[in-house]
């Protein structure tokens, strides 16, 4: 089975995770787009180590998934306090610091 | 069943050299350790505990370091049995690659933290730069609660341990798994402690916000790259990459190295990838981003030659242009912006980023004057930098029943300031000069090594590029510079915060290590280039 | 350019290192020094004795100073000259200069001179400074002048010669103007400082050159270089006759650049009679003498040394004939003196030895009349103008006497010390072939009288004829500490130059340095110049006898002939100087100023606006939103991977 499929979905996936954090504008939604990023790049790790025929691909995906689920423990962290304060989640009303 | 009966039977348990990890281990353990004592430990014990830990965990690290440092280096190159240090995992490509130049950056990042420490460490009520109670709302009733009980957020050592643990690993990184895991390790206490201002919190905390954001976005990037690469030569490694990527390079590794710079310049924050650094550095608190732009550059410039110069060193026709481009927009907009800019922390912050430019004219030769230049300029520029943070914290303003509030970074609050506490505006200039490169200081004889690896690799232009850069930053500085002693001061609402001890010293410590590195340099400058001349590839 | 000579081989005598008493010579300058140090640190604290420290010091060094000299007398002839080696001063890799002190007997004629009639002045100065509230000061410029003008005569490289001349003109500025309340004296001291450093500029390019040519700049490597190959490169050893012969000018006061020796009369009279008599001004011509060699080997340089001694001999006569203001006649006669040194300096190994014969005995009678006038002045309430004295003979009969030794000694009276030096000069310059020593001997000769005519009429104005006197004025006599220097002064002015020639004793004591002559007869013979000498000296002193002491002389002055008017206005040097120099000079500021305002400063605004305009444009990419960041960063990464790819 060729892996351009997959590979090609990772890509898909990986646009459209790019593309959600440039339009979305809700901090979690945007977060969660830079997840899907990750989780693409894990999908490309697996494919890449299927096709190679050596673990090293899915080592790293079981690395990047907990390296992730770190991330989402700060991530949401810091939305949150961010929510709290402002009572919006919106990336665009943080915009104090400019220029 | 059999075939894992069979696996288990062959399993053959990695070859660590736990030696070569000892500093790495001394701080991470501390960080580990007071997080429990964080936990257990009653509240008034709690600051004095992590205190004592933090700078304990330093020392033993960096004594650690120079124990290592006497031993000779790891020999790689090719697939082979390597040397006495830093052997890890399977086969013989190693995962940490504790060499020469790695022992140099990371004693250059526990000394940087030692001194970062020391401002974080004021616990006077209104000396602390950090808040009472990081969960709280600002402006709440809860955070007055807090602030009046004299709660004080004690985690800010473990973390800052956990992020030095995560730079020192990112500099002897041997494979792109490894510096992913370092990269993550390195951000992600550094996202929390930005929003922990005492002051201005609504600004701290966007300036997490976004630094969390980009940096995951740049995180992500940098791993997608990764996973190319991998796809590519079929290997983390990057010794191993090294040997496959000789043969040339398919679309798909230039794409995965483009991703893989990326993530790497964000770090280090050149442009395009820049946009994150004046809005979170003018955010965080003083503390927080001194050592932000010090250690973290340190850590990040390591990775870099390490990446560039080793695994990805048969592409250097690939990544040199890039790199050069990247160089002078990135010269160039630092040293650009910086001029318009009125509030001090962000000048500053531009100013780090017209440095990274300086320091990425070094990385395009591709030799050993590249390495050593780089090695010493990130250390002078950290204790620069961090010296300079140091004084903004000093820096305060007052309020109408001359309680001291927060710091006063505007310009206008920084005119005369040479007339009322000559030391502090003393040494501030010293740093200032020595950001701008005037010789008898540590930045000119950086700039010097920079320009001349430039040089000699056949980029005089470049070169050029970053003198006319150097000179127009030098307005900014001098700016700075003349307001302080020229200029009648305004309304009276600026002070300094004389009688900070702990903050006081790291200045001092700072000045002294940029007078000294700018008039005997030799010492320093021969520990790098051994450095530079341990087999590394490069 | 590399070394075109080297070579230390040829120096007349070889020179040794310094040992027993001559090991000595660095206290000749380190006692002065000392002195000028721990005055002007001292201060205040140090106004009651401190003149008293300067005298001893100075008198000190004059001391050191016979006693170097016995023991160098003690000396075969071949073997006076020692070197003695203080400090490695510059290593600078090809070049090196050392601080070394060199005794032979040239720097030794000069340091008696200087330390002998320096100390005398520092005892006049006690008494002719003693009202002035700054006298402490006045003697650490003494001292300190007497130090850097011995390290000048001493020095064994050009370098340090350099640095003692500096030193010397340093001092001179201090002193000239030492009452700097007084505008003009500020003013008289900066133009004799302005017009110094032009000659300096001449020194300095004459070193360079001697590194360039020869490699170094001790007197061995560079007179012995000249001496062996110097024939070879005269375009080289033209320029730096020139060059030093520029610096000499700015010294000596000669012929272009004399203008300021004038005005140098505002300082107090003991600073004419040491520093612009005696010593300082005699620094040009050591130095023409102590370059011989180059000289040797440049014949069209020191063909025009002669000019130029010749012209000043003449400017200096003309002008001191028409002053009234008696301290500026002396500063004419000086400069006219130095003329005739300078012009027996550049006629070679046959007038090198006279024109330093010359120089001690003007050094004597010139100091003596100097300090004579300082009596005089002390005596009528500072009066300076030759038509307020006369008849001052028999109210200051001391001063009468000694002035009047000098006097005669100035104008060659036979058998004083000036008619051994200066006939002797006399006959050098009419030695020569073609229209040469005609000319420069008939020169020689008319100004013999003109020295004549002005020394007579200026003695006769002052001690002779009716009372001028203003009302109210009591002319008395100088205490012992001014008269003893005097009549010491007059003394050697009367015997010294017929002791020196006895058995040709000063020529032998100075042929290891400046060689031997060839033996050559003038175009006239020897009996005929005296003859004619001193007849035209007779003439010269009985038309001023007969203008200035037998009939009346008007108090106010009369408006003279056009020559007289001319000679008053110092032959209009000053408006030569502004209409070639200073004007153009202002007009060149004025425009590189203009320049400087408009194009560069222009430029560099330009700059700094395009600057902060791109400042301006590209801060506005910095929103604060984090969505558009994340976009300028995929942007960046589109970008670069866009030119990647276009570049494969």
């Amino acid at each position: 089975m060729s892996a351009t499929p997959f590979l090609m979905l990772s890509a898909i996936l990986f646009t459209i995770g790019a593309v959600g954090v440039l339009t979305r504008r809700n901090a979690i939604v945007v977060f969660m787009c830079v997840e899907l990023m990750l989780n693409a790049s894990n999908l490309a790790l697996i494919t890449f180590a299927r096709v190679h025929g050596n673990l090293d691909g899915q080592v790293a995906a079981f690395f990047v998934m907990v390296v992730a689920a770190a991330e989402v423990v700060v991530g949401l962290a810091i939305i949150v306090s961010i929510f709290r304060t402002r009572r919006s989640a919106s990336v665009d009303e943080a915009n104090l610091l400019k220029y | 069943m059999s075939v894992i009966a069979a696996a288990a039977a062959d399993f053959q348990a990695p070859d660590i050299d736990w030696g070569a990890l000892a500093p790495v281990i001394a701080v991470l353990g501390a960080a580990v350790l007071g997080v429990i004592l964080e936990a257990l430990l009653p509240r008034r014990l709690r600051n004095v505990a992590q205190i004592g830990l933090a700078l304990a965990a330093l020392v033993v690290s960096l004594v650690l370091l120079s124990v290592l440092w006497a031993k000779p280096p790891v020999s790689v190159g090719t697939v082979g049995p390597a040397g006495a240090v830093g052997r890890l995992t399977q086969g013989m490509n190693l995962s940490i690659m504790v060499d020469r130049p790695a022992l140099f950056l990371q004693a250059s990042i526990v000394v940087v933290s030692l001194l970062a420490v020391l401002t974080m460490v004021e616990r006077s009520r209104d000396a602390d730069p950090f808040t009472p109670q990081g969960s709280a709302v600002p402006g709440s009733d809860f955070e007055n609660a807090s602030r009046q009980a004299g709660l004080v957020q004690t985690e800010v050592l473990p973390l800052l341990l956990l992020a030095v643990s995560g730079m020192m690993v990112f500099t002897a990184a041997g494979d792109l798994l490894t510096l992913f895991v370092a990269l993550e390790l390195l951000s992600l206490p550094l996202y929390i402690l930005c929003g922990l201002a005492r002051r201005r919190r609504l600004l701290s905390q966007e300036a997490s916000l976004k630094y969390f954001l980009l940096g995951s976005f740049g995180s992500a990037l940098f791993l997608f790259g990764a996973a190319l690469l991998y796809g590519a030569t079929a290997t983390v490694n990057l010794a191993a990459m090294s040997q496959v990527l000789q043969s040339g390079a398919p679309l798909l590794v230039v794409t995965g190295v483009v991703l893989v710079l990326a993530g790497l310049l964000f770090k280090v924050g050149a442009v395009p990838f820049h946009a994150w650094t004046p809005d979170v550095y003018t955010g965080a608190p003083t503390p927080i981003t001194g050592f932000m732009a010090a250690a973290t550059k340190i850590a990040a410039f390591g990775a870099l030659l390490r990446v560039l110069f080793y695994g990805l060193a048969p592409l250097q026709d690939t990544w040199q242009p890039v790199l050069v481009i990247v160089a002078v927009a990135t010269m160039v907009v630092g040293s650009v912006v910086a001029i318009v800019q009125a509030d001090i922390k962000r000048m500053l912050a531009y100013s780090s980023i017209a440095h990274a430019g300086f320091i990425l004219t070094a990385l395009v030769a591709v030799q050993e004057a590249g390495i050593s230049s780089t090695l010493f300029y990130v250390l002078a520029y950290g204790f620069t930098t961090l010296g300079a943070f140091a004084v903004v914290a000093l820096v305060r303003e007052r309020d109408a029943r001359n309680n001291i509030t927060g710091e006063a970074t505007h310009l206008s609050q920084w005119a005369g300031l040479g007339r009322r506490s000559p030391v502090l505006a003393g040494v501030f200039t010293l740093f200032m000069l020595a950001m701008a490169g005037i010789p008898l200081t540590s930045g000119f004889t950086a700039k010097f090594a920079v320009f001349s690896a430039a040089v000699s690799a056949g980029y005089a232009w470049l070169a050029v590029v970053g003198v006319v850069a150097s000179a127009a930053a030098v307005f900014f500085y001098i700016r700075v510079i003349v307001l302080m002693y020229f200029s009648e001061p305004a309304a009276d609402a600026t002070t300094v915060v004389a009688g900070r001890p702990f903050t006081a010293a790291a200045v001092a410590l700072g000045a002294v290590a940029t007078i000294l590195l700018g008039v005997v340099p030799a010492p320093v400058l021969e520990l790098a280039r051994t450095a530079a001349t341990a087999p590394f590839g490069g | 350019m590399n070394l075109i000579l080297s070579g230390t081989a040829g120096a007349a005598a070889q020179a040794g290192a310094a040992s027993g008493v001559q090991s000595l010579t660095w206290l000749l300058v380190g006692l002065p020094l000392l002195g000028a140090f721990v005055l002007m640190v001292g201060g205040r604290r140090t106004d009651r004795w401190g003149h008293w420290l300067a005298v001893l010091l100075s008198w000190a060094a004059f001391v050191i100073g016979a006693a170097v000299f016995l023991s160098v007398l003690g000396e075969p002839a071949s073997e006076r000259v020692s070197v003695q080696h203080l400090f490695s001063w510059v290593p600078a890799g090809a070049f090196s200069a050392e601080a070394a002190l060199r005794v032979d007997t040239l720097s030794l004629t000069f340091v008696l001179l200087v330390t002998f009639v320096g100390s005398l002045i520092h005892v006049y100065s006690v008494a002719y400074m003693a009202a002035d509230p700054d006298r402490r000061r006045f003697f650490a410029y003494l001292n300190l002048f007497v130090a850097a003008m011995l390290l000048l005569v001493l020095a064994d490289n050009y370098l340090l010669l350099y640095v003692g001349w500096e030193g010397v003109g340093l001092a001179s500025y201090l002193l000239i103007g030492f009452w700097n309340h007084n505008p003009s004296y500020a003013a008289a001291a900066k133009k004799a400082f302005v017009a110094n450093r032009v000659g300096d500029i001449g020194l300095a390019l004459a070193i360079a050159s001697m590194f360039l040519v020869f490699g170094g700049v001790d007197f061995d490597t560079v007179l012995g270089g000249a001496q062996q190959d110097g024939l070879q490169y005269q375009g080289w050893m033209t320029f730096i006759g020139l060059m030093l012969l520029l610096g000499a000018c700015g010294k000596s006061a000669q012929v272009p650049l004399q203008s300021w020796l004038g005005d140098a009369m505002a300082g107090p009279t003991p600073v004419s009679a040491l520093i612009h008599a005696a010593t300082m001004v005699t620094a040009g011509v050591y130095l023409v003498v102590r370059s011989g060699a180059v000289y040797q080997a440049a014949p069209t340089a020191a063909l025009i040394v002669v000019i130029v001694g010749a012209l000043s001999l003449l400017f200096g006569a003309i002008v001191a004939s028409a002053k009234d203001d008696m301290k500026k006649v002396l500063a004419g006669s000086t400069m006219s003196q130095v003329g005739y040194m300078m012009l027996a300096a550049g006629l070679g190994p046959v007038g090198y030895a006279f024109a330093i014969f010359h120089l001690v005995t003007h050094g004597f009678f010139k100091a003596g009349m100097f300090l004579g006038a300082g009596s005089v002045m002390h005596g009528m309430d500072d009066v300076v103008d030759l038509r307020r004295f006369g008849d001052l003979a028999r109210t200051m009969r001391i001063t009468w006497l000694t002035f009047g030794a000098g006097w005669l000694s100035i104008i060659g009276f036979p058998f004083l010390s000036g008619f051994w030096s200066k006939d002797a000069i006399i006959e050098a310059a009419f030695v020569g072939e073609g229209w040469r020593p005609w000319v420069f001997g008939s020169v020689a000769m008319l100004a013999a009288g003109l020295t004549a005519f002005y020394a007579s009429r200026m003695f006769f104005m002052m001690f002779h004829g009716r009372k001028r006197w203003d009302t109210g004025a009591h002319p008395h006599e100088a205490p012992p500490l001014m008269t003893v220097p005097m009549i010491v002064l007059a003394l050697g002015s009367v015997f010294l130059g017929g002791v020196l020639t006895i058995g040709g004793a000063f020529v032998n004591w100075l042929t290891p340095v400046v060689g031997e002559a060839a033996e050559e007869e003038p175009v006239l013979s020897v009996p005929v110049i005296t003859a004619i000498t001193l007849a035209l000296v007779a003439i010269g002193a009985l038309w001023a006898w007969r203008q200035y002491a037998a009939s009346d002389v008007p108090v106010v002055q009369p408006r003279g002939s056009l020559a007289t008017v001319a000679a008053r206005r110092d032959l209009f040097q000053d408006d030569v100087n502004e209409a070639v120099f200073m004007r153009p000079g202002q007009y060149l500021t004025r425009s590189l100023v203009f320049a400087d305002t408009k194009g560069v400063d222009g430029a560099v605004g330009g700059i700094a606006g395009m600057v902060a305009g791109t400042a301006g444009w590209l801060r506005k990419f910095q929103t604060g939103f984090v969505r558009s960041y994340a976009a300028s960063m995929l942007v960046g990464v589109v970008v670069l991977l866009g030119a990647l790819v276009v570049v494969r």
